[in-house]
């Protein structure tokens, strides 16, 4: 989750320096469009920390697609004490899905996690069955199972931590990290 | 049907034993005219200021007079006067409590001793002594024996409660003394640890926690500090972990297998049974203390409810008709009630009820209270409010007195667990 803003700063300094080099240049450079062919396996989180080569010193000639993030996968929502999903939970899911067969590479953790109404072990077990709700329709939609893990947080780390029906909706979820 | 242990006339036989024998052990004159308290009535003492030839230094006689006072006070069955505060004089009461207190040379000695009134003749004088650091257990012990002195049954000064901590997104376990003095960490491992739970003779603590990574795993760590062991570790959730009374057998909620299912487990984590099958969750396991009947929470009626199963997992019933959406059961230490919260749309409240599920009533309401938990002695729970703002720990004594709030030195406290008697002493 942190990576995200880092990797947007990072692209949008690239795209910057970028903009420079071709204002300088009488050469211009073709921005392409993002690729719509699945992102090659070395592409992807293996090792998400190494920085970009700063343009300048390479020829790159445009800045590449960032690395697939947990930030791709929409998180899930969830009734109270409901671990079945919802119509908008299935319409994000398959959203989830298509990213998934595109990084054929990623391997995730699905956390399940509750609102604070409710008991610390019961919510451990719902929290449990919302993450495997999420599972089990990924598996439906083509994803391996080896590439999904599951993780309950039952009502130990909320979203948002006020005591109102939109605080409870927002932590209802199932949410997605990498492995 | 049900089976009480131990049943009500052994008890009231070891009471009247006690009335007897005790006061006789202690070596004072027998002079024992003290009537028990019946339902609810309190026996009205009064507590004087320990007496401490040259009084002052440290620990003062002055911190140990309010320490004993306030262990009388909450072991709910006096109501306690105070020599030192103004307009607290005594009419009638059934006894005077009090003492010497000598600090010397690093050691502190208590002389505790209870009077007759109004003819101050000694019903029980007994020493407590030991290294001055631990002044307030000398306090406690005098404080359970002057409980044991009017009802049978040692008070539970004595006793600590183990408990969890919010740290900003992380929860640290905790111990402390049943009055909140003297808390200290346990982990401080900077993850998630929760659903405390003690060893039948109190030293070890059974506790969930998430600081593997993999999710929620059940750990054991010594009640006086140590290194935590895993005790379970498989796939999936790992949670709810509960000693038998006889301290072999672990029970706990498990998803090995799919789906969150009660086992029973050895003391050392291994051998797996299931109790459990269905498809519904069940978790939160409380042993009943003959060990012979588990009382869990299932949502196989479509919310979560109180069930109570024979160990072996046979013979599932409801515990109660008389309230809906009940979880986080307590089976009491005599074995004849049963605590669980509710909730309602406001949050939480605490029940208790007959072990049988009959005459159900509200203990404490308002807001979100949580996990209750009972004394050793079943005359007390303790349970998690946020009816102060943050999250707090309470202990209420299931009379018409409003629950007190224990001081947790501003930590936002949950989850306790309160000890048994040291060393399991029933």
């Amino acid at each position: 989750m942190m990576r995200t803003p880092r990797w947007t700063m990072l692209a949008l300094a690239a795209l910057a320096v970028l903009a420079l080099v071709s204002a300088g240049c009488a050469k211009k450079v073709v921005e392409q469009p993002p690729s719509t062919t699945p992102t090659p396996p070395q592409q992807t989180p293996s090792q998400p920390s190494t920085p970009p080569s700063t343009p300048s010193d390479t020829p790159t000639p445009a800045p590449q697609k960032s690395p697939f993030s947990a930030a791709d996968l929409q998180p899930i929502f969830f009734d109270t004490d409901m671990s079945s999903l919802r119509d908008d939970a299935r319409s994000t899911l398959d959203q989830d899905a298509r990213m998934l067969r595109e990084n054929a590479g990623a391997k995730i953790v699905i956390e399940g996690h509750c609102d604070e109404r409710g008991t610390v072990e019961y919510n451990q077990a719902l929290g449990e069955r919302r993450a495997q709700a999420a599972r089990d329709y990924l598996v439906q939609a083509g994803i391996d199972a080896s590439r999904i893990q599951t993780i309950s947080y039952g009502k130990e780390r909320p979203f948002d931590t006020g005591h109102d029906e939109a605080a409870w909706a927002k932590n209802r979820r199932a949410h997605f990290a990498l492995q | 049907m049900l089976r009480r242990i131990p049943p009500a006339p052994v008890l009231a036989v070891l009471a009247a034993l006690s009335l007897v024998v005790l006061p006789a052990l202690a070596q004072a004159p027998q002079d024992v005219r003290i009537d028990l308290s019946k339902g609810g009535t309190r026996v009205p003492i009064h507590v004087e200021a320990l007496a401490a030839p040259g009084r002052g230094g440290a620990p003062s006689s002055v911190d140990a007079d309010e320490v004993l006072a306030t262990d009388l006070d909450h072991a709910a069955v006096f109501t306690v006067t105070r020599s030192w505060v103004a307009g607290q004089q005594p009419a009638t009461v059934q006894a005077y409590v009090g003492g010497k207190w000598v600090v010397a040379g690093g050691q502190v000695r208590l002389t505790g001793q209870v009077l007759d009134f109004p003819g101050r003749r000694p019903i029980l004088v007994r020493d407590y002594a030991g290294p001055a650091a631990e002044w307030r257990s000398l306090v406690h012990r005098f404080a359970d024996d002057v409980v044991l002195q009017f009802t049978g049954e040692p008070g539970v000064a004595s006793t600590r409660i183990a408990f969890v901590v919010r740290e900003g997104r992380n929860k640290e376990l905790y111990v402390m003394d049943s009055d909140g003095a003297g808390a200290v960490a346990l982990t401080r491992d900077r993850s998630i640890a929760q659903s405390p739970s003690w060893s039948p003779e109190g030293s070890l603590l059974l506790f969930t926690s998430w600081k593997a990574g993999t999710g929620p795993q059940v750990y054991v760590v010594p009640a006086r500090g140590g290194k935590s062991f895993l005790i379970s570790g498989r796939k999936g959730n790992n949670t709810s972990a509960a000693y038998s009374p006889d301290g072999r057998d672990i029970a706990c909620t498990l998803s090995l297998d799919g789906n969150p299912e009660i086992y029973v487990l050895d003391a050392r984590g291994g051998a797996p049974r299931r109790l459990t099958n269905n498809r519904a969750i069940d978790t939160s396991p409380s042993w009943a203390p003959t060990g012979r009947e588990i009382a869990f929470t299932s949502d196989r009626g479509g919310t979560p409810q109180v069930y109570v199963m024979d160990r072996d997992g046979g013979n599932v019933r409801r515990l109660t008709y008389d309230v809906s959406y009940t979880d986080s059961p307590a089976w009491s230490p005599k074995g004849d009630r049963i605590a669980f919260v509710s909730r309602t749309s406001a949050g939480f409240d605490v029940y208790v009820c007959n072990a049988n599920g009959s005459d159900a009533r509200i203990i404490a309401g308002g807001g979100y209270n949580e996990n209750p938990r009972w004394s050793p002695d079943g005359r007390h729970l303790v349970f998690a409010s946020n009816r102060g703002g943050s999250y707090g720990l309470y202990v209420t004594d299931l009379d018409d007195r409003p629950a007190r709030r224990i001081d947790t030195g501003g930590r936002e406290a949950l989850s306790p667990a309160w000890s048994p008697r040291p060393g399991g002493a029933r």
